[in-house]
């Protein structure tokens, strides 16, 4: 029915036509290219250009110039002048097929639409010569032209004139939108609220109590400066804004996929991201550096460690077809560059022209062009995709470069296949800016880079590019306030967000390329403002949020949630295991339970955690593994590291919850944190206030007070009930019979020779495996050590004494192995305690072992290494081992130091058993002392581990001193609510 | 937010449920917190449509786009990639041509650079299964029983020969790391009906995980609370879902009391502050998923009759059979997304069976034999299986010639290879699609991973057009620009 009636509008029209005649338009060209560019021109480039344009040609048809028009299709003609009963063009749009539906939903256009093209077709179809179409000129409802606001010039507004009489320059381009609405800003927040934020902004921990309390008593006008200046100073303000730009330069140290290789160095960039923003570099450099460091005139280690930048991508060393593969890699390099420096989504435009910006598909190649030039192809699997070291004019960094002053020509792909090569693209750089686009210079003389990254970067950092400044300074702002003036920080683009203040972005930007680029300036004149230093809380809170809830108005300062790396830190602050002087170098691997480590699939070789002490150093210094991030990390919305990210996610989820009531990590903070409460003078008060001061950075109200008095009380009491009641169960607690194939025990059945050396020691499992030593030199001695409450303890010198053990202790595949040990270190990398090994024998590989290792780690059989070191100390302590049919693993007392799953490999079991070193090789000596040594013949369940265990722990007096202390668990459990609140994880 | 525990004293501290949502801002209805979002700019003009109502939390159940039945995946992953030709697709020509090369012009990517020998037929024979005749080989007599439950596509192909990344595009969709897996897009379309249990479960072989790792569960881009958590099938379940020995149930309820108390005052001090009486519910969440998740994996719950039909207790059927019976549990609770995984770490702890086909498929399809039966026959008894979608297979098929002449090994094969679906939407006894007569390469009635991608989202009732998530300037898509729904597998 609406095709007759649009056929017979058509055929009206055509009277009509006959009626006005052609001549009237052929007298006044200059009225109808008018009339063309304002009632057709938009039409075909809003509803057919997409599709259809001169390099797309969708079935054929280009519809950007009038020769495309008139040559038609795939089909023929679409078009006949004059006779729109004979345009197939006019059928297919009338009867819906053109523009084709999109999800479902119809496409078709307007009845206006379709009359003023029928219309025009039954004139003549009139298309003055000059007019091509450009479908990226003007922005439409769909798209984003050259005219889109991010890509004007950046022009430095004039400042507002605003009634504030407090408001400074940036205060002025927000009261000049609240005041029109009659509203104010929210008041000032309170001086400890203020130096809260300002140390969580700037360096990424919580100020002290102290810190606080001087700060707020400071009346002086300028304290507040001063505290500014002191944090901008401080080197950890480098740790916090690098990590910032570590996100949005996608940083990890490895390169995912099935090997996931470490990239070596790639700590380095790291390093030197931190020290450019301690050093305030001009931001011009710093993005000269990572695009371009090798080729800048004075280029060095530090600089090339810049364009670490380009190597940080993810890298496959197995890819299904290493030709496409390459174009991936490409995809990765202009991705990267051009959302971080220019916030941009120019990847779209891989395949075809991008849908919704300005961006060509040429335009794409053009940069891509800069990378194509390096190590592009997929060279030997140990350059892990980048330069090999001879390549690179420094060594041991991970950087970028050329491979010589020429490069291959480098091809559109048509739709991005790999197998329809097209055009050859000359590197060069987006069309979007016509004033800055002109084609590359040619490498200079004697040059051994072609200088594309060079230029481009020259590009990125001309003061005329519209982007470059207006994103960073935007990125800036939205660290400081949790959101941008653009809220889509990585897309200036047609998709993205408008500036809440664009004059404001614009006097931002030019501020920062007039101060030469400093990043520190910009922050200066953001905190200093009354904007920043808003409250949270404004007095008419619910009206303004009813109006304005996304706060685009700037009327108050948005509470955040402390990102991951924050919350650490701030965590290890309260405890005052911060470790805030150690910078840089390689990063450490924390701690991960074995539990998150059955992702891998290799798990036990992957993953070593660094010694305790590197567990304090700040979380920009985590190891970013892509195959296993960080789980804590991952629960507060770290970022994924396969993509550049300039904006996490705040996500509310329950195992948020589960990990600060339930990790370990947590409570080594409140039982760290309640020793030190402990340690200090004082009654319950005093620490409850102490505990406050420490978390909250405040004293406790008395309210509160009270009821953490009455918490520690009742936990206490509830503890010490507890805490007897085990205590007294430990104590009666035998070991288990059942399986028992070996029990030496150093207060039974010892045989010493004249010099206090063991001759015999029996064995009390009733199986005769007793163990004994015939030469002299090679006996252990016998040592009484107080500390092992009285009993005695045979001592391995960890050159030459050991024990044999008679008869073959192990039959089958399953054991159970406990040890009361002291560990005196690494006179060797490998030291063994029990061990059955026999090269002669053949069982080189297949023997049974349990030893440690220079890591401090844990081996038992070749099979297995423990991947989470023993914490160190003098002591003595339980070592326990665990393997059936199932699962193996490995404990610390009564902490599991790892699990895997799967049994241990088929073992030869037949050979000689010793204590004291690795079974006949005369080596790998056990250096230190052994107490009592259970050995089963089989798995123990759970309850049966837990048995010997506690038997062992209460034995040798190795329980924990802190579970044997009720006042300091109670104080923790007060300790650990108070990390929990609320108040800790949010900043006002 | 979903309801609060019976035996918890306060809402979430004290205060009644209605008083507590009257202090979160006057009058606000429901814990909206998403309103402050959806109000911003940012959020209000691109295309949200299929974003969760983030105040109900983003895994609170959502309509289907549009009716159909599924509700819940179990996705059954045979790590290392099973042979087609001995096991779904049926190739009796190889008997004629075994001993022959593959005809030239047949190309492939030799993966690994590996020896090639000579065809070679199946290592098993085949039999009929069912009314519906289904052939399927001797290394899965039991699942044979279940044939008219099954649709095997046997003209699967996808875009790597190698496991990590064909892993990962079995899982995302593409071969490079960072884009949401499966689980993640049904999650993040559906929400999950239990808002005590993670709606999206991965359960390893205890042998290791696959290669690539986190990738393969990760919801990329997306919001993390759409990535897949690992259960382990014994002990706890999940990570930090138990504090220190000391901390026991009665000392934490005095802690999260107090934890309540202490949090209610400083909201107090902040009204409107919607984000902080979210996270005060979210510790009454991680309280009851402290009981929840436990319970939802012991098995000391199900029937001796139960446990012994999933081979639960016996060799070699018990870990797979646990992880059966736990992904039953856990559909059965309300859980969207269980996906298993079969083999892991590398070659013959995997289905990679290099070495030989009949040693390794031998003992990986005698590990999952009947735990999948078992699971089916359990799923149909509860009337659980018409709202259960259940998909088996790799992450490649195999060669049909030998790896080196003679050998009994067969390399990776990305260019043809079988899935099968079975349960709620799917058109049992149905065989969609052909390889060549060498089971080589899908030649009638392709299916690419992303077809079979859209196919599952489709009996999830969702559209894998319409399902978005808009990632830096782009409405991202499980399935990117391609994908069509295998209409010849829907009942």
């Amino acid at each position: 029915m609406r095709v007759q009636i649009q056929r017979f509008k058509s055929s009206l029209s055509q009277w009509r036509l006959l009626a006005v005649g052609l001549l009237a338009y052929s007298l006044a060209p200059a009225r109808a290219a008018d009339e063309f560019k304002t009632a057709i021109a938009p039409i075909l480039m809003n509803r057919c250009l997409e599709c259809h344009n001169s390099s797309e040609k969708s079935g054929g048809l280009d519809l950007s110039t009038r020769q495309g028009l008139m040559a038609g299709g795939d089909t023929g003609p679409v078009l006949v002048p004059g006779k729109p009963d004979q345009s197939p063009l006019l059928d297919r749009v009338v009867d819906g097929e053109m523009p084709p539906p999109k999800l479902g939903k119809s496409q078709a256009l307007g009845d206006d639409e379709a009359e003023r093209l029928t219309d025009w077709i039954g004139q003549g179809a009139d298309w003055p010569e000059k007019i091509k179409l450009d479908a990226f000129e003007v922005s439409t409802a769909k798209r984003g032209g050259r005219d889109w606001w991010s890509f004007q010039p950046i022009q430095r507004p004039a400042v507002p004139v605003v009634k504030n009489p407090g408001a400074g320059t940036i205060d002025a381009f927000v009261h000049a939108a609240l005041e029109p609405q009659g509203w104010e800003p929210a008041p000032r927040a309170d001086r400890a609220v203020l130096i809260r934020r300002l140390y969580f902004d700037l360096v990424g921990y919580p100020p002290s109590f102290d810190e606080i309390k001087q700060f707020s008593a400071d009346e002086s006008p300028l304290a507040y400066d001063r505290l500014v200046e002191r944090l901008l100073a401080s080197p950890a303000y480098g740790e916090r804004w690098g990590r910032h730009w570590l996100d949005v330069a996608r940083y990890a140290e490895t390169s995912g996929y099935e090997r996931d290789q470490e990239k070596p160095f790639a700590w380095k960039y790291r390093d030197w991201v931190i020290r450019a923003f301690n050093q305030d570099m001009p931001f011009d450099r710093f993005v000269k550096e990572q695009l371009a460091g090798d080729e800048l005139a004075g280029q060095d280690e530090s600089s090339v460690a810049g364009t670490g930048f380009l190597r940080l991508g993810t890298w496959n060393d197995e890819p299904n077809d290493p030709a496409e593969y390459k174009y991936e890699r490409l995809e990765d390099m202009v991705h990267a560059t051009s959302t971080a420096f220019l916030g941009l989504t120019v990847k779209c435009a891989r395949c075809h022209d991008h849908k919704f910006d300005p961006i060509r598909q040429t335009d794409y190649y053009r940069v891509a062009a800069a990378f194509w030039a390096g190590p592009i192809e997929p060279g030997p699997r140990e350059s892990l995709g980048g330069p090999k070291p001879e390549e690179l004019s420094v060594s041991n960094v991970l950087g970028w470069t050329d491979l010589g002053r020429e490069a291959p020509p480098l091809r559109l792909l048509v739709k991005g296949d790999v197998k329809r090569p097209g055009e050859v693209v000359e590197p060069g750089h987006l069309s979007l800016v016509p004033m800055l686009d002109r084609p590359l210079d040619p490498p200079a003389e004697g040059a051994k880079t072609t200088g594309r990254r060079r230029q481009l970067a020259d590009w990125i950092v001309d003061p005329r590019n519209p982007l470059t400044a207006r994103v960073w300074v935007n990125r800036i702002w939205h660290h400081h306030f949790g959101k941008g003036l653009v809220r889509s920080p990585d897309n200036f683009g047609f998709t993205g967000d408008k500036p809440t203040h664009p004059e404001l972005l614009d006097w931002l930007a030019s501020e920062l390329v007039s101060s030469g680029w400093s990043t520190k300036q910009i922050h200066r004149l953001i905190v200093s403002s009354e904007t920043y230093r808003q409250s949270s809380l404004h007095p008419r809170q619910a009206e303004y949020a009813s109006q304005d809830a996304g706060n685009r108005l700037w009327w108050h300062v948005e509470r955040r949630r402390l990102d991951a790396e924050s919350l650490r830190d701030a965590l290890l602050a309260a405890d005052g295991n911060l470790d805030r002087a150690t910078m840089g170098g390689p990063s450490f691997k924390p701690v991960i339970s074995s539990d998150a480590l059955e992702g891998l699939s290799m798990k036990d070789a992957a993953w070593t955690a660094s010694p305790p002490e590197q567990q304090r150093r700040r979380s920009v210094y985590l190891y970013t593994k892509r195959g296993l991030l960080p789980p804590m990390a991952v629960a507060f919305d770290f970022m994924d590291t396969t993509l550049p990210c300039g904006q996490r996610d705040v996500t509310m989820v329950p195992p948020q919850a589960l990990a600060l009531l339930n990790n370990e990590f947590m409570h080594e903070r409140s039982a760290g944190l309640a020793k030190l409460l402990m340690a200090q003078p004082g009654g319950l008060e005093t620490r409850i206030d102490e505990a406050w001061r420490r978390t909250l950075g405040r004293s406790p109200t008395d309210q509160e007070r009270a009821q953490a008095v009455e918490h520690v009380t009742k936990q206490r009491q509830h503890l010490t009930g507890l805490l007897a009641a085990r205590k007294q169960r430990m104590e009666s607690v035998e070991p288990v019979a059942g399986g028992l194939v070996l029990h030496l025990d150093s207060s039974k059945g010892l045989e010493q020779d004249s010099l206090g050396r063991v001759v015999r020691w029996g064995d009390l499992s009733g199986q005769g495996h007793n163990a004994s030593q015939g030469a002299e030199v090679a006996r252990p001695l016998v040592v009484n050590a107080s500390e092992a409450g009285g009993l005695p303890l045979i001592r391995f010198d960890g050159k030459r004494t050991f024990l044999e053990l008679g008869g073959q202790v192990l039959t089958g595949p399953s054991l159970s192995l406990f040890a009361v040990v002291r560990d005196r270190g690494q006179t060797t990398a490998h030291r063994t305690l029990f061990s059955n090994w026999n090269g002669a024998a053949g069982n080189s590989t297949s023997s049974i072992f349990l030893g440690t290792t220079a890591e401090a780690t844990v081996r038992l059989s070749d099979d297995f290494t423990s991947s989470r070191p023993l914490t160190r100390g003098n002591g003595l302590f339980l070592l326990a081992a665990v393997a059936g049919a199932e699962e193996t693993s490995i404990f610390q007392g009564s902490q599991l130091l790892v699990r895997k799953g799967g049994k241990l490999s088929p073992r030869r079991l037949d050979t000689l058993y010793v204590l004291g070193q690795q079974g006949n090789i005369q080596g790998e000596w056990w250096n230190g002392d052994l107490a009592e040594i259970l050995v089963y013949g089989r798995e123990l369940s759970e309850t049966e581990r837990l048995r010997v265990t506690a038997y062992l722990l209460a034995r040798h007096h190795l329980a924990q001193a802190q579970e044997a202390d009720p006042e300091t668990l109670a104080l923790a459990s007060l300790c650990h609510v108070l990390l929990n609140t609320n108040e800790f994880l949010y900043l006002d | 937010m979903a309801k609060q525990s019976g035996g918890g004293r306060y809402f979430p501290c004290g205060h009644t449920r209605r008083e507590f949502v009257w202090q979160m801002g006057g009058g606000f209805a429901g814990l909206a917190l998403a309103s402050l979002l959806e109000g911003d700019g940012f959020f209000s003009r691109v295309a949200r449509a299929d974003q969760p109502a983030s105040g109900a939390g983003p895994l609170a159940p959502r309509p289907q786009q549009f009716p159909a039945k599924a509700k819940s995946v179990i996705f059954l992953m045979m790590n290392g990639g099973p042979s087609q030709v001995d096991t779904f697709d049926p190739k009796p020509a190889l008997e004629k041509y075994a001993g022959q090369p593959l005809p030239e012009g047949k190309t492939y990517i030799n993966s690994g650079g590996r020896k090639v020998g000579y065809l070679t037929p199946s290592f098993r024979p085949f039999r009929p299964g069912g009314q519906s005749g289904l052939m399927i080989s001797d290394f899965f007599p039991k699942v044979r029983e279940h044939a008219d439950k099954l649709a095997v596509i046997r003209s699967c192909h996808t875009d790597s020969h190698a496991h990590g990344s064909a892993l990962v595009a079995m899982n995302t969709g593409k071969t490079i790391i960072g884009r949401p897996s499966l689980g993640s897009w049904s999650v993040y379309g559906l929400g999950s009906e239990n808002q005590n249990l993670p709606g999206y479960v991965v359960l390893l072989d205890k042998r290791g995980g696959p290669i690539g790792g986190q990738p393969n569960w990760s919801s990329g881009f997306m919001s993390a609370a759409y990535s897949g958590t690992l259960f382990r099938p014994i002990g706890d379940p999940i990570l930090d879902l138990k504090g220190p020995d000391f901390i026991d149930p009665h000392a934490q309820r005095e802690q999260l009391d107090l934890l309540a108390r202490l949090n209610q005052e400083h909201l107090d001090q902040r009204p409107g502050g919607q984000e902080l009486a979210a996270r005060i519910s979210n510790y009454e969440l991680a309280y009851r998923m402290q009981s929840a998740t436990p319970e939802a994996v012991d098995l000391g719950l199900e029937s001796a009759r139960t446990l012994e039909e999933y081979g639960v207790g016996k060799q070699p059927t018990d870990e797979f059979g646990r992880n059966c019976l736990i992904a039953r549990r856990l559909v059965e609770r309300g859980v969207r997304f269980v996906q298993l995984y079969s083999g892991g770490g590398h070659l013959e702890e995997t289905w990679d069976a290099h070495a030989s086909i009949e040693t390794n498929h031998g003992q990986h399809a005698a590990e999952v034999d009947q735990p999948i039966s078992a699971l089916l026959t359990d799923l149909e008894r509860r009337g659980l299986l018409e709202e259960t979608l259940v998909v088996w297979g790799g992450e490649f098929g195999r060669m049909p010639f030998s790896e080196g002449k003679g050998e009994p090994g067969r390399n990776h094969n990305p260019y043809g290879f079988s899935m099968w679906l079975a349960g709620a939407g799917v058109k049992g006894g149905t065989a969609y699609g052909e390889t060549d007569d060498f089971g080589f390469e899908a030649v009638v009635d392709r299916v690419h991973l992303h077809d079979l991608h859209a196919t599952i989202l489709h009996l999830l009732g969702l559209d894998h057009e319409r399902l978005t998530y808009f990632h830096q300037g782009r409405n991202e898509r499980l399935t990117d620009v391609y994908g069509h729904v295998v209409q010849g597998v829907l009942a």
